[in-house]
């Protein structure tokens, strides 16, 4: 039985996983959507009252029927490699690929339909809640009145970006911010913001968690740091042992939410409590298994090959 | 109107990285010139800084 990485050819996190199939002697197939028509082929088969398929790519062959488990990474686009490629052709590859999966038997991490609603800002704060974790008071709003009445009652407010910068060349980054209290709320008519209390914080917190294995790290933060994912702490990351109170919230949460995996944002206040800030359910682990060892990525292959981890 | 949360965007000037691993298909992981996994070398991979938490692409915002 094979696993499935939908993942681009320069993920050297995917690698980190590749690695740990190859040593325990697990079949397994990495293919990037956007590979698709072109380099990889795909067939799918509906015929004799059966159903089958298969891809190839890069000299490998995945029949569905041999399909243990499929990786979400860092896939690309459906057809985003194609020498023709167009809005058109990314759709019916899509049908295709993700169709033809979808009626595999396989087991996902993590399946695309939870995946997405996963990724809805209010929906992860509404799950937070229901799951037993604190979070702080937030608002997304279009309403520049109600923003202002936020941000006077809580005073110190950030202001976060609920689907990440917009895109652009040269780059852009758009990190959590701290706003100051003369802010200006009238643009909050031209969109959504969502605005959030500050919490001082005196640590990042990463939780990673695989099935049902958890994976905290935790880094200093500097006094009045806001967003830790830009500029220097001069603090690196720690593992970390995790709270009952918090080990429940988390299994609770990725159950509602159907998350074989998931990447867990806290801040830690001075007293020692953990901020929910956001569930990433593609976080990245790689930085945090580097900097502490801890074996996520061996965790993630043993999950997709079914040897440990709980049946998220 | 500019919406309010783009007040505080700004560029950003990513590091020229030149990473010294290349796609290996046989094998499906990025190698070294010397034929090693480039995860074998994790000094290297901290530096180049592909695998942290600002490292996603544009379709894949939630790091």
């Amino acid at each position: 039985m094979t696993v499935l990485i939908l993942t681009s050819e320069e993920d050297v996190t995917g690698d980190m996983v590749v690695s740990e199939l190859h040593a325990s002697g697990a079949p397994v197939v990495r293919l990037d959507p956007a590979d698709l028509p072109g380099k990889a082929v795909l067939s799918a088969h509906y015929a004799h009252g059966d159903f089958d398929g298969h891809l190839s790519v890069n000299g490998q062959v995945l029949s569905m029927g041999g399909l243990r488990s499929v990786w979400v990474r860092r896939p690309g686009e459906p057809a985003a490699h194609a020498a023709h490629r167009s809005p058109w052709l990314t759709a019916e590859t899509r049908q295709a690929l993700y169709g033809m999966l979808f009626s595999s038997s396989a087991r996902w991490m993590n399946h695309p339909r939870n995946a997405e609603l996963a990724r809805l800002k209010p929906w992860q704060l509404r799950t937070a809640h229901l799951s037993g974790f604190a979070i702080p008071p937030t608002v997304f709003t279009t309403s520049p009145r109600l923003a202002r009445e936020f941000a006077d009652e809580h005073r110190d407010v950030v202001v976060k970006s609920a689907s990440g910068p917009p895109p652009g060349d040269p780059a852009l980054a758009l990190p959590t911010t701290l706003i100051g209290p003369d802010a200006d709320f009238s643009a909050v008519a031209a969109g959504p913001a969502l605005l959030q209390r500050y919490i001082r914080k005196r640590a990042d917190i990463r939780l990673t968690a695989v099935g049902t294995q958890l994976f905290a790290a935790r880094k200093r933060a500097r006094p009045g740091q806001v967003d830790g994912r830009y500029g220097d702490t001069g603090h690196g990351w720690e593992a970390v042992a995790v709270p009952e109170r918090i080990r429940k919230s988390v299994h609770q949460y990725t159950d509602l939410a159907g998350l074989a995996y998931a990447a867990f944002d806290f801040a830690e206040d001075g007293e020692g409590v953990w901020w929910f800030l956001e569930c990433n359910q593609g976080g990245q682990f790689g930085f945090v298994e580097l900097a502490t060892g801890q074996p996520i990525a061996q965790a993630v292959a043993q999950w997709l090959t079914c040897l440990t981890g709980g049946g998220r | 109107m500019r919406p309010f949360t783009l007040k505080y965007v700004f560029p950003q000037r990513l590091p020229t990285v030149v990473t010294p691993y290349r796609f290996d298909a046989r094998r499906q992981l990025n190698v070294l010139p010397d034929g090693r996994p480039a995860v074998s070398d994790r000094a290297l991979l901290l530096a180049a800084g592909t695998t942290t938490s600002t490292a996603g692409s544009k379709t894949h915002f939630d790091d």
